[in-house]
């Protein structure tokens, strides 16, 4: 058997998702989240993950789709990109799955409105398509740079 | 290498922090050395204690093998020794050798443990230093150098054999990284936290079962005066006294007063007076660079000086002491003090402000702190290169502290820098802005009261508020950070707090009482925020953002989103 990558899915919407579980931290049921103003509208806010606190990113506000309320399945998956650590939202988080390489294909130019440049390609696994993410390009923000830079200059 | 007798690296970092010292102590010994040799009376202890100083770092650098910084500290040694004998007068010429060579003992031992070449420099100068001790530099002294350094190497292991310093008995110390101690420092934060948690939980059970919960309430009394003990010693570890920072000081003055010819006493004070090692750290570079401009524009030429009739030298006292939470700074000259109409004057010419911009006096004169001010009409070595001041003030400013000027013509200017002692607790007053929790450091809160929405009443359209006779503009806190929520018709809570100077009545919903917090910064990720500079947990687990009062008002102002009462009064 070939190489292949170890994923947690989760749904969004009517996708699925997929994130390399190495960069997986925890994921934890839905928490109150404490809204920071001034901050991008994708930036939900910080949560208390054991006297630690872990910025939140909505997924669903991150790929410009309508946000929706918590339900009963909704998640936080807490990931470590680096040192870096961050929550997103997802509607349901599902499993973990094994996808060979050789069924991962490079992304189409755009699915469900998510801009290639979140995307790391498709796995499929039998008739479903995870689709699979880059967490670094999702939590950063081009303009966030901006916003950085012109918060710094007095 | 594993049959290395002792770990090399961590010898050679003590080495050169203990090197320092005594470069510090050199340098303040060389001083007293030239006051007193002006004077006509030299204390021959001063220059024992040179030589003993340059002993010891000749004896420590031979041992590791560093031998330029071992011949050149025996040159000065040997320099020291012909002073210490009298067979050499205490000239200028001889203290300026001095000098020159601990400047490039110092420059030496910062390079340590790199095996770059040595400075150029270093030649010509042992040349020097050798051709002025010639005379008492006899082969016998040399052999025995050579000597004393063969039989250092051969006991590597035996540093106590070194000559100490005879400054008493040194008790025991070790070095702890600083990382370890402000991990240390967070998870006795966090306990001092939960045992608010821990005691709430307990007061619920006493109310149900009293001989359990009252039981259980005593011991955790007990755990939270030992956790608070453990914090407060904690906090001490970290404290460092400020004459750290102020030992280098009087040789920067007298050079920079030499090379500007000009005549500076400099007077410092409250040396013992302790703060935070991070914040010692940072406030080093400000302060010598306030003390360069007050040397090089503050302080007149001693002719200007006799022309008004002070005397030719000036003085300069930089003073320290704890006031409540805080640390001040103070620092003030006798010189001709800073004219706020000539700064104006100087910062429209320089585009940092429109001419018909309105400005208060004191607000004239703070334009100094704004980048790119200079009012140095040449441009010098010593500094006015345009930039500096608004360093000082950012400086000041991330340590959470407050920069502020006075200056009185012809009678000098006074800097004051106020400090918290510490960065990783504050005590808050914790309030409410709609659903979310904020926290307002208490050294910026002056009080905290109920206003009716009666007695706001607006200036050019916005909001103020007269407290204890005193006209206080307004800030919505919501409105500030775009929160989404509604105006309370009938009442507004107030705190008003004091950002550099100015009052400002930051207006909330409701108060949440006093607690200490421990300051936690938010992820990068989320960014800078201006008006916001962390998050806290509480003891219920929730989490209170930490309002940056400097920056809200600042940014008020700069968006004209308050009053501008100062120049209503002056209007008036």
């Amino acid at each position: 058997m070939g190489e292949s990558v170890q994923v947690a899915t989760f749904r969004i919407g009517s996708e699925e998702y997929g994130v390399d579980i190495s960069q997986i931290q925890e994921i934890i049921r839905m928490v109150e989240v404490t809204r920071v103003p001034r901050t991008p509208h994708f930036m939900e806010g910080v949560i208390n993950l054991r006297g630690q606190l872990i910025p939140i990113v909505d997924l669903r506000a991150r790929f410009g789709m309508e946000r929706v309320a918590p339900t009963k399945t909704t998640r936080i998956i807490v990931t470590e990109i680096g040192t870096k650590r961050v929550g997103i939202i997802v509607d349901s988080a599902s499993e973990v799955l094994t996808i060979p390489l050789e069924a991962i294909e490079q992304a189409p130019e755009m699915i469900a409105g998510v801009g290639a440049d979140f995307l790391q390609g498709v796995g499929k696994v039998g008739e479903r398509l995870i689709i699979l993410l880059d967490l670094t390009m999702v939590i950063t923000d081009p303009q966030r740079k901006e916003l950085d830079e012109t918060s710094l200059s007095p | 290498m594993p049959d290395e007798p002792f770990d090399r690296a961590e010898f050679v970092t003590y080495f050169r922090d203990e090197a320092e010292e005594l470069l510090h102590r050199i340098d303040a010994d060389a001083l007293r050395l030239e006051s007193s040799a002006a004077t006509g009376n030299t204390d021959p202890e001063i220059v024992n204690a040179l030589f003993r100083a340059l002993h010891t770092i000749k004896g420590n650098a031979a041992m590791l093998g560093f031998s330029e910084i071992a011949s050149l500290a025996h040159g000065l040694e040997s320099l020291c020794d012909m002073l210490r004998w009298g067979r050499a007068e205490v000239s200028p010429e001889r203290i300026e050798l001095l000098f020159a060579g601990r400047d490039l003992l110092a420059t030496l031992v910062a390079a340590t443990p790199s095996d770059t070449e040595p400075p150029p420099e270093l030649a010509p100068f042992l040349e020097r230093l050798n051709g002025a001790t010639h005379t008492a530099t006899s082969e016998q002294d040399a052999e025995t150098f050579e000597a004393d350094v063969a039989r250092m190497l051969s006991e590597p292991a035996k540093r106590d054999v070194l000559p100490a310093m005879p400054s008493g008995v040194r008790r025991p110390t070790i070095r702890v990284d600083i990382d370890r101690l402000d991990h240390l420092l967070n998870l006795v934060g966090e306990l001092v936290v939960n045992r608010t948690r821990v005691s709430d939980i307990a007061a619920g059970l006493a109310q149900k079962d009293d001989s359990a919960g009252k039981a259980l309430l005593e011991s955790i009394a007990l755990l939270a005066r030992t956790s608070g003990e453990i914090q407060e010693a904690l906090m001490k570890v970290r404290m460092v006294p400020i004459g750290r920072v102020f030992e280098r000081f009087p040789r920067m003055v007298r050079d920079v007063a030499k090379a500007r010819g000009k005549e500076v006493h400099l007077e410092m004070s409250g040396a013992q007076t302790e703060l935070d090692k991070t914040i010692v750290d940072d406030i080093g570079e400000p302060l010598m660079h306030l003390l360069r401009n007050c040397v090089d524009h503050g302080i007149e030429t001693p002719h200007a000086r006799q022309a008004a009739g002070k005397p030719r030298a000036g003085t300069i006292r930089l003073n320290a002491y704890h006031a409540g939470n805080q640390i001040v700074i103070e620092m003030s000259d006798d010189g001709g003090g800073v004219d706020p109409d000539r700064v104006f004057a100087r910062a429209v010419e320089l585009g940092i402000v429109e001419h018909d911009e309105r400005l208060s006096e004191q607000e004239r004169l703070e334009l100094i702190f704004k980048p790119g001010f200079s009012t140095a009409e040449s441009v010098s070595d010593v500094s006015g290169r345009g930039v500096g001041m608004d360093v000082v003030q950012k400086t000041v400013t991330r340590l959470k502290g407050l920069l502020s000027v006075s200056s009185e013509r012809g009678r000098g200017t006074t800097f004051e820098i106020k400090l918290p002692l510490t960065l990783a607790i504050i005590a808050a007053l914790l309030v409410h802005v709609g659903e979310d929790l904020y926290a307002i450091p208490l050294d910026s809160v002056v009080e905290s009261q109920r206003v009716e929405a009666e007695d706001i009443r607006t200036i050019q359209g916005k909001e103020v508020v007269t407290l204890r006779d005193t006209i206080v503009p307004l800030i919505r806190v919501a409105e500030f950070f775009e929160l989404n929520v509604a105006r309370d018709p009938e009442k507004a809570m107030v705190v008003n707090v004091d950002a550099q100077g100015r009052q400002i009545g930051l207006v909330v919903d409701a108060f949440a009482g006093e607690q200490e917090i421990v300051i936690k910064p938010l992820s990068d990720l989320v960014g800078r925020i201006p008006g916001i500079s962390g998050a806290t947990i509480l003891g219920s687990g929730a989490i209170a953002l930490i309002l940056d009062v400097h920056a809200l008002v600042a940014d008020s102002y700069a968006s004209g989103r308050v009053a501008r009462v100062d120049l209503a009064a002056t209007e008036a």
